[in-house]
């Protein structure tokens, strides 16, 4: 059966659509038949990032308006089958976004994918609302800086209230992604570590991801930054990805990487 | 001289603590805010409103808490006004 998870944060920027884009290629790797939906109507960003953008005919307010089928708005991943995204409408206005819509989509993909991952605008108003209803579980990523922390304390209350599994008497299983970490200014105290943001949230960690320049160089080639292993961000998404399945993994990036004497000479990738 | 410069170094306060008791305490009161119903700061207007036509109370002397009991909501009222009216 289908799992339903909503990729959310509240703020804008902290790295949803990035984090969302390299999951969900992760589950692919993994094997699972994974699909993707944009709900950023008006905005949307997980094409560009997925690298598709110059492949949508037709978006999400097609599908639910009915002017297009399911399978006429999905599109497949270039580089690994079993991985479809949903793009999100650019010009439509929101008011087609409905609750019944989103429910007949969701329950259709759910009899053709084992992931249905919801890329959640920034916000609290409807596409984010909307994007967390259905989910049975909820990835909440968080930059270590307090307005993220903040927001992302809200949306935790929004999923333990607003959601379907909420009005069933339900918690939503949420877990923290924090993402754009930098070890050395935690060790400086001019940022806040994991504990400080895993306390102030409490709820558990799935994964930290460290600022890196792989992440911008990946977006600029519309490549998900999970695709390069070689880098501090990729191997952060495979972690977190893994662990967000059940296996246990180190926390490879939360603390700062004792250099050894090749990569102080020559410098390491960051 | 430096002596001078521990002293200074005593007094700096990290940015990431200042962040994190920052954070811990508007937390403290958002998350409040958010169990209390969304008529709560409109009810508390009017009854100010109210009470303050009759009373000579100040702002400070009306106290209106809400709270979650386990079957009910609770407003509780707490007036005072100077004695002498």
């Amino acid at each position: 059966m289908a799992k339903v998870v909503v990729i959310t944060s509240g703020k804008g920027g902290v790295g949803k659509t990035t984090s969302c884009a390299s999951i969900g290629t992760a589950l692919a790797m993994q094997g699972f038949r994974t699909v993707l939906i944009d709900f950023d109507v008006g905005l949307r960003n997980l094409d560009l990032v997925m690298g598709c953008e110059r492949r949508v005919v037709y978006d999400l307010i097609n599908v639910l308006s009915g002017e297009a089928k399911l399978s006429q708005a999905l599109i497949k991943d270039k580089r690994l089958d079993g991985l479809y995204m949903l793009p999100a409408s650019q010009t439509r206005d929101k008011d087609a976004l409905t609750l019944e819509g989103v429910e007949e989509i969701i329950n259709e993909l759910k009899e053709d994918f084992d992931y249905i991952l919801c890329d959640s605008p920034a916000g609290i108003e409807r596409g984010a609302l909307l994007a967390m209803y259905f989910a049975e579980e909820a990835v909440i990523v968080t930059n270590p800086e307090v307005s993220s922390v903040r927001d992302s304390d809200r949306i935790i209350g929004l999923l333990d209230s607003k959601t379907r599994m909420a009005e069933q008497g339900q918690a939503v299983p949420s877990r923290l992604l924090i993402t754009r970490y930098n070890p050395e200014r935690v060790e400086q105290s001019e940022m806040m570590s994991v504990k400080d943001i895993e306390e102030i949230l409490a709820i558990p960690l799935v994964g930290v991801v460290p600022e890196s320049e792989a992440v911008l160089k990946a977006s600029n080639q519309g490549i998900p930054v999970v695709h390069d292993q070689e880098s501090d961000a990729g191997q952060a998404y495979s972690d977190m990805t893994a662990r967000f399945l059940g296996e246990e993994r180190d926390m490879r990036f939360a603390e700062i990487e004792k250099k050894g004497f090749f990569s102080r000479m020559f410098g390491g990738r960051r | 001289m430096k002596m001078f410069k521990k002293l200074f170094e005593r007094d700096e306060v990290h940015s990431a603590d200042v962040a994190r008791e920052r954070l811990k305490l508007m937390l403290s009161q958002d998350r409040l805010q958010r169990q209390q119903p969304d008529f709560l700061p409109r009810l508390q207007k009017e009854l100010v409103d109210v009470i303050r036509r009759y009373t000579q109370s100040s702002q400070d002397d009306i106290q209106i808490s809400c709270h979650a009991l386990p079957q009910r909501s609770q407003i509780e009222v707490n007036v005072s006004w100077p004695r002498n009216t």
